[in-house]
């Protein structure tokens, strides 16, 4: 390489990793770069692993024939978790979206009749409902307590809490993970890729999926609305057998999470 | 997200120990952790705090400069603003060289029985 090509790639810093630049440079001056005394070393990046939290089973309360129904409202407090001692759709899990889509399955319809209940979801032994109105209106104190009582009511009534057509409209597990990854592959993924994002598939269970979000998703601060209007309908659309949808991405992971 | 104001760990070793000091990472910068007791030595217990003050986007325990060390238990006390005190415990995790781990948990939320 002749000297002008060298020096030309030199102050276009076009090149400025290459060797033969670097060569160059030194050959032309005859000294080595000078050492930077304030130039600090790279910090290392290590991976952040998570640990098992460990709950305490006193927490949990001793076995009872009791129906017992513990309420969490969320932070946001648009939706509020029922943790129930016994199961409700046991390995499985169902949105319902809307009164009429509780039509047939007595437990749902019992949520349902209370006012302003929005959707109902259902998965193993808990019920995470949404309300309608204004963010904090009606009170989650008040509500919880009817939505408890509703599912209670239903239980102690000893029926079917789900509609059979909803239990026979499940298929395996497998054809779950097909039918979602399909998604993941031919939509969602090209969709995030221009913000160099990637979703992955991370466990099905029975119809529920957990996915992670990963590449410029994984902290960004609208990660919740990609999941929640993006990503959700991509799967309830394509998928319509498929229940709880949950993220495992930690947000907060990394150097600059919010920045990426 | 909660104001942080101050935490305490204590972390049981297992097999493999490392040595001190002890340090942990609020949002990506790396302090030792302060009014410390105990060693990190095989089957040695450890704790150790720090007075925060401020936001915790991410609270992590750094692993050893090198070696393995393993933890097999650690439980910690957050004390956060607007938030009575909380306590967390995690189960067995190994460190080493090119890891961390996170040791943040936001306050549990509020249950009650309906």
């Amino acid at each position: 390489m002749s000297v002008l090509k060298k020096l030309s790639k030199m102050f276009s810093g076009s090149d400025s990793k290459n060797p033969e630049a670097k060569e160059a440079m030194s050959e032309d001056t005859g000294s080595p770069e000078p050492a930077n005394p304030f130039k600090e070393e790279p910090p290392v990046q290590r991976r952040v692993i998570q640990a098992q939290v460990i709950v305490d089973q006193a927490e949990e309360g001793a076995p009872t024939d009791q129906i017992l129904i513990k309420a969490e409202p969320s932070r946001d407090n648009e939706q509020c978790k029922f943790m129930v001692n016994r199961p409700l759709f046991e390995g499985y899990s169902w949105l319902f979206s809307n009164f009429e889509e509780a039509a047939g399955s007595p437990l749902a319809e019992s949520v349902f009749s209370v006012d302003s209940v929005e959707t109902l979801l259902l998965h193993d032994s808990t019920a995470v409902v949404t309300k309608t109105g204004a963010k904090g209106l009606p009170d989650w104190e008040s509500l919880a307590k009817e939505v408890g009582s509703a599912i209670r009511k239903t239980l102690q009534a000893e029926t079917e809490l789900i509609s059979q057509e909803i239990v026979k409209k499940i298929p395996s597990e497998e054809v779950v993970r097909e039918e979602i990854q399909k998604v993941i592959d031919t939509e969602v993924n090209p969709g995030v890729a221009g913000h160099g994002g990637r979703i992955t598939l991370t466990a099905i269970a029975g119809n529920s999926v957990t996915i992670e979000m990963g590449g410029g998703c994984q902290g960004c601060s609208a990660a919740d609305l990609t999941l929640k209007q993006g990503i959700h309908n991509s799967f309830r659309k394509a998928v319509p057998y498929v229940g709880a949808i949950y993220d495992e991405t930690d947000h907060a992971a990394g150097l600059n999470p919010y920045y990426r | 997200m909660p104001k942080l104001n101050r935490f305490r760990i204590e972390i049981e070793t297992g097999e493999r120990g490392t040595d001190l000091p002890v340090h942990f990472t609020i949002n990506n910068h790396k302090l030792p952790l302060e009014d410390t007791q105990g060693g990190v030595g095989p089957t040695e217990t450890f704790s150790g705090g720090f007075e925060i003050r401020s936001f915790a986007h991410s609270l992590t325990l750094v692993g050893p400069e090198s070696g393995q060390w393993d933890i097999r238990k650690m439980k910690v006390d957050y004390d956060c603003e607007h938030t009575p005190p909380y306590s967390v415990v995690f189960d067995a995790v190994t460190l080493d060289d090119m890891t961390e781990v996170n040791i943040w948990r936001d306050p549990p939320l509020p249950t009650w029985d309906v």
